[in-house]
């Protein structure tokens, strides 16, 4: 047996076989479950065949053609569908979120870079990192109102102090003999922190954000499933009171496919802006 | 121009401290190429560090054309032995680097004076480029694309081209093979006699020091029998070398006599015992 052998590595094929092994294993035992509880109950909810799925989906994806506007093409029946609304309103606190993520970045970098700004900041952030941002969410609430805001600032406590932390432990990184050399060869205090330092480890910080969106993605869920009227964990709360599985999965499903595609233009943009970088 | 004037290092060490230099003066005058050789943890890197200005003495100073050394800057240029280049910059972007900092602010950098600039700039990296031996089309690769010897080369490229008074060379050569090195101690050289300038060469390589140096200054530490504690480094020798030998100097007999003159002056002297005191 060559499986436990760590010199030995598999073959192209089977590399692919086993590569799409637990995928394909995992699609048969699904049907297989839904097929099995449909024979018993055909009014079965909580495992939907693949057509109510894809069902569920077109239902999703597409609104219905109303009778007043029959000509209504396929562009605006996907703008007028209920998972286009979902994914903009969740998008947008998304996208927002994730470009407060930024200046938390460069935040970390001083406090990385210039011991005074780390003296006055660090032990904050610190102690701030531990507060559990889901067990403030009341005060939020109190604090910037039920809408908007008060989710923004849930992912914001929730995954910024993390980010700063990691900025300013990579800046910490940097060997000292860039900062050495960048001062004998004349550069100023903020020359050495953005041209020598952030240049640096910005490819590490945006490795940093991509391993964060999750957690953006996990506040953002908490904060909609909690609050909310619109939305892709609104709409995954809401559904489930009525069983409706054949929506929820599509949406899982959606909502992981989204963010697999945020991670993969983020590592491809990485790896443009930086081909100097070899650790992607 | 650069010195020393009494100057003591010790480092916190439980609750006392170690000595790591102690009262170490030294003067280095314009055009010398002074080499420093010690053991390790003598404190050659120390003095090196103390030159630059990145850690400042416990007593004693260090001047540079009469005024206190307080923090690294453009006076004093600096090769390293590792991390020596911005992986993230060209080849010529590095050896720009200097010269853009040196004439644009953060903000100067977007006007359009700073891009008619740079490429005056570029043509000047460029040709100290092909004086240092790297050819056109090493200039846009990135560091880590080089072998080693050829990233020294760009270092020092990078630290000749603001012209500073005096360049402080820390292991520069130590983490290369052999062939290289010697290339590189040649073309050192080389450098040296063409623009005059002035090199503080730290290396614990006795033959590379005697080939190199117009002056060699040995470090080294002394054992104090009857406190029984390793007190800190002092300059054990200082001498000067022939002038310009060339590259035959390696194998002549007055070489080997000069390598093992240096060797015998950096050993401590011996443990204390009455064999010695009777000595």
């Amino acid at each position: 047996m060559s499986v436990w052998k760590i010199n030995t590595a598999p073959g192209r094929n089977m590399t692919w076989f086993l590569s799409w092994f637990l995928f394909a294993s995992g699609i048969t035992l699904y049907v297989y479950t839904a097929h099995k509880r449909h024979v018993e109950n055909p009014d079965d909810k909580v495992v939907p065949t693949l057509r109510q799925l894809t069902g569920g989906f077109y239902n999703a994806a597409f609104k219905p053609e109303a009778d007043d506007e029959a000509g209504a093409g396929l562009w605006q029946r996907v703008r007028g569908s209920m998972l286009w609304h979902d994914t903009m309103a969740s998008g947008r606190r998304f996208l927002i979120s994730f470009a407060l993520l930024f200046p938390a970045a460069v935040l970390g970098l001083h406090i990385g870079v210039f011991p005074y700004v780390g003296a006055f900041f660090m032990r904050f952030i610190l102690f701030f990192d531990k507060i559990i941002a889901l067990s403030v969410l009341p005060i939020l609430f109190i604090a910037f109102g039920i809408d908007e805001l008060s989710k923004i600032m849930l992912i914001v406590i929730g995954v910024t102090p993390t980010i700063i932390l990691d900025a300013c432990n990579l800046s910490k990184g940097v060997p000292k003999e860039q900062i050495v050399k960048g001062f004998t060869l004349g550069a100023g205090n903020f020359d050495i922190a953005y041209l020598v330092m952030l240049k640096q480890i910005f490819p590490r910080i945006l490795n940093s954000i991509r391993i964060n969106l999750k957690s953006v993605a996990l506040f953002l869920f908490a904060g909609e499933m909690i609050a909310s009227d619109d939305g892709l964990a609104y709409r995954i709360a809401l559904l489930r009171r009525h069983m409706g599985m054949d929506t929820i999965i599509p949406y899982v499903l959606w909502v992981a496919l989204l963010l697999f595609l945020v991670d993969l233009t983020m590592r491809f943009l990485n790896r443009r802006l930086h081909p100097w970088f070899r650790e992607i | 121009m650069l010195r020393f004037d009494a100057v003591s290092v010790r480092y916190p060490f439980g609750n006392t401290y170690r000595e790591v230099l102690e009262h170490i003066d030294l003067e280095i005058d314009p055009g010398e190429f002074v080499t420093v050789i010690g053991q390790t943890g003598s404190g050659k890197t120390t003095l090196l560090r103390l030159a630059l200005g990145q850690e400042l003495p416990a007593r004693g100073r260090v001047f540079m054309d009469g005024n206190e050394i307080r923090e690294p800057d453009r006076h004093r240029g600096y090769v390293p032995q590792k991390y020596s280049l911005f992986p993230d910059k060209t080849v010529l972007d590095n050896i720009t680097f200097g010269l853009e900092v040196q004439s644009f602010s953060l903000l100067g950098r977007v006007t359009p004076a700073f891009f008619r600039a740079r490429k005056r700039f570029r043509a000047e990296a460029m040709q100290q480029l092909l004086r240092m031996g790297l050819r056109k089309e090493d200039a846009s690769k990135y560091p880590d694309e080089l072998s080693g010897g050829m990233q020294q080369r760009v270092a020092i490229a990078q630290a000749l081209i603001t012209r500073p008074r005096i360049v402080l060379m820390d292991e520069a050569f130590s983490a290369l093979d052999p062939n290289t090195r010697a290339g590189m101690q040649d073309l050192l050289l080389e450098l040296w006699r063409l623009t005059g300038m002035t090199i503080l060469f730290v290396t614990h390589n006795i033959s590379e020091a005697v080939y190199l140096g117009t002056r060699v200054v040995a470090l080294s530490k002394e054992y104090e029998p009857e406190q029984d504690r390793q007190r800190g480094s002092r300059v054990v020798l200082d001498m000067q070398m022939p002038n310009s030998p060339g590259r035959h100097f390696k194998q002549s007999a007055e070489f080997a006599r000069l390598v093992n003159y240096v060797e015998e002056a950096m050993e401590p002297p011996r443990a204390a015992g009455p064999m010695a005191a009777a000595v």
